[in-house]
């Protein structure tokens, strides 16, 4: 069974479609990134995965409960890290710990969350005084605290150096190893491709792209481009291409596979492709794709304006 | 269980808050100990005018220890999304607001007995004839002031606003109370039944037989309509609570 499904939800504040009809479906084990720009709908999406937020249309079951209904239950087996969230600034952060952990049954011992987190070296530290990052990784220390199955994290590394990412994202891949689902929501692309298994991109409430990231990537907007040998017109290529200048350009889904097939057809001829280039897709790539597509969207339509 | 863990949350927060503590706790402390303690040196009916006032005093502490300090508490922490982060974790709703209440009627309570030995000791008052009478109202009003606090958060936009939007009912419940000594008698007396009805009101009189000559007969019957008011003020504080109280700042 899925860890986590959502079927045709929606919300809107007032006038403002927040999220509008998404489903998707998150495998146990597997991690899901949400991506998009501000105000796509993501940290809606996940107050409404958790439970903070009623859905005006729509289901959402985590583990098989409604996250609202079942509150008490679903918030035994699930991490929470909030994007927006205070802390009692005068405690320090091993004090935060200690006091989550009397909220938590079967919690981890204090110390080990703050291993986990990064956060050893700053137990005796006030709150008020750790810096935006270290505030980030507290609250991954308390989402862990009750060894949950499922994680969401709201930005997880938002305001930390790429070192601090990285060790996060070493938390990330471990626990997803060991079977916790994690659904995550960020901003940076190198982090999704990092983690994800499967992903979903939103933009104004409504998932534009979603699926495998493997697939995904590839299906959109893998590559092969070389110089057309001057003898060969492109209709006698064996796969599609658009030519521009002397550039042949084939869009495939296996670029690699896409390649070979090339290379074959031209040593059969005796041909060489010159300055051929196999380009695996990346998720900025398609980012790029999709913002740009939404710009010209925009253009035709009046400019709605964004929110978080 | 997790109703403890919230309830020793919000004590320690509570005595750790140096902002507040000087409206929880030192200016009712203060009031409660130092006017009856004035009362019994100036006048010359000294021990009565200082019992009177005494009882008339625990009116503030109720309205500053129990109601303006969770109001203020909760507001802040719900500005500070420390009530949605509380809300992330295994809790539930009733076990954090439970927790706040408690805790805030615990101190209370502890604020309203050290005023009580204080005066005994400072000003001559004697302890209350019927000490169970004394602390089922004491508790029970501290209760009933606390929930009542948790409700009001909701009528207040951000937490600024908390103690002006507050500290009316501070004085409101000394006047009506007698605190401030016997301005009632000065105001029109169509206004003395609503005065009457306020629950502050409702534990100060129950307090006052509970000081004075009776019998467990007549301390029951004075306690009649008092429990009935504090009764209806839980309803409609609970009621409230149901219907209007926010656990985030409105967005927009």
């Amino acid at each position: 069974m899925a860890a986590i499904q959502v079927n045709h939800l929606s919300k809107s504040y007032g006038s403002f479609q927040a999220v509008d009809d998404i489903s998707f479906e998150v495998e146990a084990g597997a991690v899901f990134a949400l991506l998009g720009r501000n105000g796509a709908g993501k940290t809606t999406t996940i107050e409404l995965l958790t439970g903070f937020r009623r859905p005006d249309a729509g289901t959402v079951r985590v583990l098989g409960l409604d996250p609202i209904r079942d509150r008490a239950q679903v918030r035994g087996n699930v991490g929470i890290m909030l994007q927006e969230a205070g802390f009692f600034p005068d405690l320090t952060a091993g004090q935060t710990v200690e006091i989550w952990r009397d909220f938590t049954p079967a919690a981890r011992p204090a110390s080990e969350a703050l291993e986990l987190a990064g956060l050893t070296a700053k137990a005796k530290t006030k709150v008020r005084q750790l810096s935006g990052g270290e505030k980030r990784r507290l609250d991954l220390a308390l989402a862990l605290l009750g060894r949950p199955d499922v994680l969401f994290l709201d930005e997880p590394t938002t305001g930390m150096d790429p070192e601090a990412r990285r060790d996060v994202w070493e938390v990330v891949r471990d626990l997803a190893a060991r079977g916790t689902t994690v659904l995550l929501t960020t901003h940076y692309l190198e982090e999704a491709q990092q983690l994800a298994t499967n992903l979903a991109i939103m933009d104004r409430g409504e998932i534009v792209v979603g699926g495998d990231m493997a697939e995904t990537l590839a299906a959109r907007v893998g590559r092969v481009s070389f110089e057309l040998p001057s003898v060969v017109q492109p209709g006698e290529l064996p796969l599609p291409a658009t030519v521009r200048g002397k550039v042949a350009v084939v869009q495939a889904a296996d670029p690699d596979l896409a390649a070979q097939t090339l290379l074959s057809w031209a040593s059969e001829r005796g041909l060489r492709l010159r300055g051929l280039e196999v380009r695996t897709a990346s998720l900025e790539d398609l980012f790029l794709e999709l913002a740009h597509n939404g710009e010209t969207a925009q253009n035709s339509t009046t400019t709605r304006d964004a929110r978080a | 269980m997790s109703l403890t863990a919230t309830y020793k949350l919000s004590a320690r927060l509570f005595w750790r808050d140096k902002g507040m503590l000087p409206a929880s706790v030192i200016t009712p402390l203060g009031l409660a100990i130092g006017m009856p303690t004035l009362m019994r040196n100036v006048t010359a009916g000294g021990v009565t005018a200082a019992a009177q006032m005494f009882v008339g005093t625990l009116a503030l502490i109720l309205s500053g220890t129990a109601f303006l300090n969770i109001t203020v508490a909760l507001t802040m922490r719900r500005d500070q999304l420390l009530l949605k982060r509380l809300r992330a974790t295994r809790l539930t709703d009733r076990q954090i607001l439970l927790g706040e209440v408690a805790s805030t009627a615990t101190q209370t309570v502890i604020v309203m007995v050290i005023s009580a030995v204080a005066v005994h000791l400072l000003a001559d008052v004697p302890l209350p004839r019927d000490p169970v009478l004394f602390a089922v109202f004491a508790v029970a009003g501290a209760a009933v002031m606390a929930t009542l606090g948790v409700a009001w958060t909701a009528a207040i936009p951000r937490g600024e606003l908390a103690a002006p939007m507050t500290l009316p009912f501070f004085f409101l419940a000394g006047l009506a109370s007698g605190a401030m000594g016997p301005i009632v008698d000065l105001l029109p007396s169509w206004l003395h039944p609503f005065f009457a009805a306020l629950p502050t009101s409702a534990v100060v009189d129950v307090v006052r037989a509970s000081y004075g000559p009776g019998t467990l007969g007549s301390d029951l019957a004075a306690a009649a309509v008092p429990a009935l008011v504090l009764a209806v003020w839980a309803g409609v504080a609970l009621l409230s609570i149901r219907r209007w109280f926010r656990w985030e700042t409105r967005k927009s």
